[in-house]
């Protein structure tokens, strides 16, 4: 309802009062703090009058008129709590508890249960009595309790219904449920993902998906607002089902990606039991995507985190203090040259830790030998991508734009607010066109889908800009390598009139093409492109911190502040406030050299982590939150803090300094990644880092770069990339031998692994993650599948002409055919444009 | 209107000529209680026949005359005679019926029924006249006038009779002196609740926007009733005029038609209808030379009886679930889309020709004060003369069963009116008029006009299980009280009628029934407890019965009664033996038969073999069970 700034007179159980008009008739007793039973309401949502419970007596209306719904008008005499409606009231709760298991409120045992837990269980008595999650926690627990129901007379009638837990992150007992429907006024209204419905009728009526289908199916985001509003136990986070009632909450920002949306941590004594979204009109709107949502609580409590340093000697660990860990670095470290040692620290690391650990190289080391992953990660376009960061928009401009250009953004599980916005712009008029080569969450809703061939983007961008310049039709496109399959000038034109005719057009940069060297030339396009338009751009790294990592200087040929190292006047600059000589020498290693190989003594990662190659190092000193094991072998463990356990910041793709806030403390005897190269920095006797809290780094940065406003006060103001410095991105891969032909049918390309936290791939410490997300198969096309007789997860050898890999194969539908794509941790071990390849299927041995 | 002038023309002279044929007409009334009882067959039959023996004749198709226990219906109409109808025609009695009358030339009296006499008057020896027939003599057919007559899918008969000229009228009248006709009338909404029509139109027409909806709901869902379908099969554009009527009224330029899908043949005529109409240039642009603009969009529902609530209806329309939503805002000044949207009864729309054409003072001759007109009933049951009737209200529940439907040949009992959201009266209100408020004050409702007549075989406990088993299956979820309560009351009422219930159980039933009916969303659960409600008021002591002597004297709830085979009357002719599905019965070719009782199955075969088998001796009694648990 439309609240309206004129006020009405009405009657609420017998007293004179003035409401606001334009409001419900509950919205107005809310007013002046009138209490009226409700259980469907829910004040994000629209009324819904289903669950009966705030019908009131209205003089003139008859029946009795649901609250909620009812519009109050000027005059209205209401009654909220005569004796009747009481009654009313309880018999209708009574109606929903015979189809509710409600022992929380009729078992005998209940209050000895809670004090004693004497009751005998096949579990152990400390686990308690576990008859639902919700316990302590309900909202129908709550209405009972406040209409003072005590028994139930009707017999009472189990629905029998099968607990759905195939689903990954929260479990459906609708047993539980009471049809108040707010879940799918949520999934329909707020989130407009219109996964759940009411199903069937009668006694038979459930919330579900249509014709019944599997949430995944369904296209279930599992963003789990749904769970949020669900006021019974029906939908329950798994790994919180059965903590209880959280102690307090903090507000953090999540570090899954660069969009940065702010969470409420939910915490129970020293543990984060939860993650719920916080209201926050910048960045998303009270929102979160399955990351954020539910993948931080797994990680942080994940059983193997490390929890104390430890040394490998001869393949066998020994823990050792911290003392003796900062001494040992010390000594390996003290012994290397400046360009015998590397430091590779990862862009999920926030500002702070990445400050210092560029500090660390530099003063401690000092050596430019500093670097990213994301320098492999964004291939040879590195550079050009960055660029896109000088002209970034925001978020809040999508409220406003009239036609929105998303190039390979894929944003079902991950950054799924945006496809939330992009859903309210298209509900609005707003034109919305993607650019992808496989199916994805915004094929169905957008008003064109371009799914160009790998290696026609290039040309299909350019053809875009030349048509919004002239208004001409042309002819159509030739990919690289192979004769064209697809004309897609005729969607092109189409295309470019949408934009064309777009007061307000907007661009979104996904995660596709990063690899491929085409990435160069392609946002080299899109800058074109929106030059052209005069459009906003916003990428949306999956590495959120990447725009900090660049301005915190944590690459070779980068100061803090986006000047270039071989600019000798900034690094005066910088060895004054520093009081420390900042090498002018160009880094000697680099992410790219050591991941092709490139001999080192001391290598230290820092949040970072080999992914399909082995460093060359006589001493690794691995700095995360799990172990090595499995990716890479390293000398030296050292436990660091996860981002829940630690304060600090980190800049989003909008160019938001965005706070971290310390939820927990350290898992085990970890510490945050600044403290741990502090202490190996004043063991080797160096100046400059006797730093005793985050607010001492923050002031030195702000120093540094000069932005106190952003650092030091956290205006959260966006704001585009000051980058004054030109990064030297990987050189191209070679060229494909092989032409695309009779021998080597298919075009395969090859991605990252996009979704990581610290270097390792999300799905390896969140088992959850592995069924929603699409890594380490083959997607190929069902009737290609059909030709060559590969049945779906069969394994097939997949050959070119540098290499062959085994791989389980996935029917994706949305696949062109003739084409290959898989996501693979290990994707540098692979020409990363798209080549020509083979299939067979794996033979079984024996 | 020039244009239509010469087509009226074209269609009285058509008409004219089927009057005046010089060659046999027959009809057949094909609709579906007609092609139910088998007129297709009949209607093959004659067909072959007529082509077998050279004969020329016109065949026409017409819709539904009303008695349905004289269907299938053919009536023959011989040059310069009386049209003749022959009733409960078979394809072997046709073939008959046509040979004797026009090979022949000699009235077949034997299957003749009734004659329509000669422009209303002569004689025939040895038949009545149709219409003083005891089922249709007290009768008032205004609504279902053409039914029976014209061929549905030949708008020209509908022309020919008067056809559109209620529209042509109201088209010279402003859309005020329109609702105010039908104010004076004092027509009420013919789908249950009779809200006076005049009143929804002026709200609608007071609404703001220039975008509104005129809806006809045909989502016919009481079980038992078929007056809708019957109406809109036998002479659609009757329907449709009014609907043009109404939208005229209330400025509406968009119309719905909302049809259950398995009313194959109401939809198709409908179709056909319009698309006619459009031909003539009675939908679309400026309708007639006027400035009146209007298209209809026949959409089909998925059959739930919810839908048939205005909401829910709309819902279905919008392509959302029909789920009924809270009112306030109502439809008149929100509805459709949003839009301002009334939506009437099929019947409602089918007076309105008539109102319009013939003038308010003639439409007030019938019925009585409040309540004017007539109403369609769809009389079923335990009756004589089951059909379809329409009278004029105020005429007495004993006239109807009675007079017209002939009574039952067992006891009366009661009778059930307005579908599973009505009551059921008992013989103490058989003289009450039938009428809105008085139905109600005797604690039924007249509902949209499915009428049950039950007699000493039917149990009320019975009637109300099924009509809650029906509520109960149809409710659309969204609110506890209908969902769940509607389930504890089938629950208690199957205990009684298994003879498990205590007193309680009776205390419990009401408190449910007063608390559905009063805290449910839709009229679905605030009417749902009706039927148990009033059988409670009106027939206690059966519930009282079943209750403490664990006994049902209509013998139909199974658990309480027990098949028997009475010894002195059995003459061991085995017929029930062989009839029985669980192979219960056993017993020698002479010899006394027995039914096993734990593997009776109650389902009445043996009893009505027995009974009505000529070599069977009538020898299966049905007792209360004596040691019932």
């Amino acid at each position: 309802m439309k609240k309206r700034n004129t006020t009405i007179q009405v009657i609420i159980d017998n007293q004179p009062l003035k409401v606001s008009s334009g409001i419900t008739i509950l919205e107005a007793a809310r007013e002046h703090d009138i209490f009226i039973p409700t259980l469907c309401a829910h004040e994000e949502l629209s009324p819904h009058g289903g669950c009966r419970m705030c019908i009131v007596e209205v003089e003139g209306m008859r029946n009795l008129p649901t609250a909620c719904t009812t519009p109050i008008q000027d005059g209205m005499i209401i009654r909220t709590h005569t004796a009747q409606l009481q009654e009313t009231r309880m018999e209708i709760l009574q109606l929903y508890m015979s189809e509710h298991t409600s022992s929380c409120l009729i078992c005998d045992e209940k209050d000895d249960c809670k004090r004693f837990m004497p009751t005998i269980r096949k579990a152990g008595v400390t686990t308690g009595c576990r008859y639902c999650p919700n316990d302590g926690q309900c909202e129908f627990q709550t209405l009972a309790e406040q209409l003072g129901v005590t028994e139930i007379k009707y017999p009472i009638y189990y629905r029998g219904m099968r607990v759905e837990t195939e689903d990954p992150f929260y479990d459906r007992d609708y047993n539980l449920c009471v049809l108040c429907g707010r879940c799918v006024r949520m999934c329909q209204e707020i989130r407009t993902a219109n996964v759940l419905a009411f199903t069937n009728r009668g006694r038979q009526t459930v919330i579900g998906p249509a014709y019944g289908r599997t949430h995944l199916e369904a296209g279930c985001e599992f963003c789990g607002a749904c769970v949020s509003v669900c006021p019974t136990g029906t939908l329950r986070e798994k790994t919180r089902a059965w903590e209880g009632k959280e102690d307090r909450e903090e507000i953090t920002t999540c570090t899954f990606c660069g969009v940065g949306c702010q969470v409420r941590l939910q915490i129970k004594g020293d543990r984060i039991i939860g993650s719920l979204p916080a209201p926050d009109p910048l960045v998303n709107n009270a929102q979160l995507c399955v990351k954020g949502r539910f993948c931080g609580t797994e990680l942080a409590n994940g059983p193997l985190r490390l929890r104390n340093p430890y040394q490998v000697i001869g393949g066998t660990k020994a823990e050792i203090s911290w003392e003796t860990s900062a001494t040992t670095a010390a000594e390996k470290l003290a012994d290397c040259r400046p360009d015998e040692f590397a430091m590779l620290v990862s862009p999920n690391c926030s500002n702070e830790d990445l400050y210092v650990a560029q500090k660390f190289a530099r003063v401690a080391m000092h050596s430019n030998n500093i670097d990213t992953s994301a320098r492999l990660f964004y291939g040879s376009g590195f550079d050009a991508y960055l660029n896109l960061f000088k002209m970034s928009s925001t978020l809040q401009e999508m409220q406003k734009a009239t036609a929105i250009l998303c190039l390979g953004l894929d944003s079902r599980f991950a950054r799924s607010v945006v496809a939330v916005a992009l859903r309210k712009a298209a509900r609005r008029g707003a034109k919305i066109i993607t650019i992808h080569p496989r199916e994805h969450n915004l094929t169905l809703m957008a008003d064109k889908w371009i799914q160009p061939l790998p290696g026609e983007e290039v040309s299909l961008l350019e053809n875009l800009a030349k048509l919004i310049g002239k208004g001409v039709k042309k002819a159509g496109t030739k990919a690289a390598g192979m004769a064209s399959r697809s004309n897609h000038s005729r969607d092109l034109s189409e295309v470019a009139e949408m934009l064309r005719g777009s007061e307000a057009p907007m661009i979104l940069i996904g995660s596709e093409f990063l690899q491929y060297d085409s990435a160069a030339a392609i946002f080299k396009a899109v800058e074109g492109l929106a030059q052209k338009l005069k459009a906003g751009i916003l990428p949306l790294p999956s590495l959120n911190n990447l725009v900090g990592s660049v301005l915190m200087g944590a690459y070779g040929e980068l100061l803090p502040g986006g000047n270039s190292a071989s600019n000798a006047e900034k690094r005066k600059q910088l060895a004054q406030i520093w009081g420390a000589r900042v090498p002018g020498k160009n880094a000697s290693q680099n992410a790219k050299s050591l991941a092709k190989g490139a001999k080192v003594k001391v290598l230290y990662l820092v949040g970072e982590v080999p992914t399909g190659w082995q460093p060359n190092a006589e001493y690794v000193i691995f700095q995360n939150i799990y172990p090595p094991d499995g990716f890479c072998h390293a000398d030296l463990v050292l436990p660091a803090a996860a981002y829940t356990e630690a304060d600090g910041s980190f800049i989003n793709g909008e160019g938001r300094v965005q706070r971290l806030n310390k939820g927990v403390p350290p898992f085990g005897g970890a510490l945050p990644d600044w403290q741990i190269l502090s202490q190996i920095a004043k063991k080797l006797g160096v100046q400059g880092f006797g730093y005793t809290s985050i607010e001492g780094i923050r002031k030195e940065i702000a120093k540094v770069i000069g932005e106190r406003r952003r650092v030091i006060d956290f205006s959260r103001e966006p704001k585009q990339l000051a980058l004054s410095a030109k990064l030297v991105p990987r050189s191209a891969a070679p060229a494909a031998k092989t032409k695309s032909n009779g021998k080597f049918p298919f075009l395969l390309s090859i991605s990252a692994i996009e979704h990581s936290h610290r270097g390792f791939p999300l799905s390896t410490w969140v088992e959850g993650s592995k069924m929603l997300l699409t890594e380490e198969v083959l997607e190929i096309n069902p009737h290609d599948a059909t030709k060559a007789g590969i049945d779906s997860g069969a394994e097939v050898v997949i050959i070119s002409d540098h290499f062959e890999k085994t791989l389980p194969v996935k029917l994706v539908s949305g696949q062109p055919a003739g084409t290959l794509h898989a996501s693979l941790h290990d994707y540098l071990q692979f020409n990363p444009n798209p080549h020509p390849v083979k299939i067979r299927r794996k033979k079984c041995s024996g | 209107m020039n244009d239509l002038a010469a087509r009226i023309e074209t269609a009285r002279a058509k008409w004219d000529s089927l009057n005046n044929s010089k060659v046999p007409v027959i009809y057949i009334g094909t609709a579906t209680c007609g092609t139910a009882a088998g007129a297709l067959d009949v209607l093959e039959a004659v067909r072959t026949t007529l082509k077998e023996n050279k004969l020329k004749a016109k065949v026409v198709q017409v819709g539904c005359i009303g008695p349905c226990y004289l269907e299938p219906l053919m009536d023959i109409k011989m040059p310069g005679e009386a049209r003749v109808s022959y009733a409960s025609v078979t394809p072997q009695t046709a073939r008959a019926i046509i040979e004797e009358q026009l090979i022949k030339g000699k009235l077949p009296l034997k299957y003749a029924v009734g004659h329509f006499g000669v422009n209303g008057n002569g004689h025939i020896d040895g038949i009545p006249k149709f219409f003083e027939l005891p089922m249709l003599r007290n009768q008032v057919r205004l609504v279902l006038r053409n039914c029976g007559f014209i061929d549905p899918e030949d708008i020209d008969h509908y022309l020919a009779n008067d056809g559109y000229a209620g529209l042509r009228k109201a088209l010279e009248l402003s859309p005020e002196e329109v609702i105010e006709i039908v104010k004076d009338a004092g027509l009420r909404g013919r789908g249950g609740a009779g809200f006076p029509t005049w009143r929804k139109w002026e709200i609608c027409r007071g609404a703001a926007g220039t975008d509104k909806y005129m809806i006809c709901n045909c989502s016919e869902g009481d079980p038992g009733a078929f007056m809708n379908r019957s109406l809109i099969e036998s002479d659609p554009h009757a329907v449709l005029e009014g609907l043009q009527i109404a939208a005229y009224a209330i400025g509406a330029s968009h119309g719905y038609v909302y049809i259950n899908s398995d009313y194959n043949l109401a939809i198709s005529r409908l179709l056909k209808a319009t698309e006619q109409m459009r031909e003539y240039g009675l939908l679309g642009d400026n309708i007639l030379g006027s400035d009146f603009s209007f298209d209809v969009i026949v959409k089909e529902g998925a059959g739930a009886f919810v839908c048939g609530e205005e909401t829910a209806l709309i819902g279905s329309i919008e392509g959302r679930r029909g789920m009924p939503k809270s009112r306030p805002p109502f439809p008149a000044i929100a509805g459709l889309k949003g839009k301002p949207t009334i939506i009437n009864n099929v019947e409602t729309l089918g007076a309105l020709p008539n109102i319009l054409r013939n003038g308010a003072d003639w439409y007030k001759q019938f019925g009585v004060q409040g309540n004017y007109g007539t109403k369609t009933f769809s009389l079923v049951g335990k009756v004589r003369r089951p059909g379809l009737i329409e009278v004029p209200l105020g005429i007495k529940l004993r006239q109807i069963i009675f007079d017209i439907g002939g009574g039952s040949w067992k006891p009366f009992k009661g009778v059930q009116t307005g579908g599973p959201s009505g009551g059921c009266l008992s013989e103490e209100s058989l003289d009450i008029p039938v009428e809105y408020e008085s139905m109600k004050s005797a604690g039924s409702i007249m509902g949209s006009g499915g009428m049950i007549v039950m007699d000493e075989d039917s149990c009320v406990v019975d009637l109300a299980l099924y009509f809650l088993h029906f509520t109960q299956n149809e409710s659309c979820g969204k609110c506890a009280p209908c969902r769940v309560g509607t389930h504890h009351m089938v629950d208690i009422l199957e205990r009684i009628a298994a003879g498990k219930s205590r007193m309680e159980d009776l205390s419990q039933l009401q408190v449910l029934a007063e608390t559905v009916a009063r805290a449910s969303l839709c009229g679905l659960g605030q009417t749902a407890p009706n039927p148990v409600l009033t059988t409670l008021r009106h027939f206690r002591s059966e519930y009282l019965t079943h209750i403490k002597e664990k006994h049902c004297s209509a013998a139909a709830c199974k658990e309480l009664v027990e098949y028997e085979i009475d010894p002195a009357k059995c003459n061991g002719c085995q017929r029930c033996v062989s009839i029985c599905p669980t192979e219960a019965i056993s017993g020698a070719k002479a010899e006394i038969h027995k039914i096993d009782q734990y593997r009776c199955i109650k389902c009445k075969a043996c009893y009505e073999v027995c009974r009505y088998d000529p070599l069977a001796a009538d020898a299966v009694v049905i007792t209360s069970r004596r040691n019932a648990s």
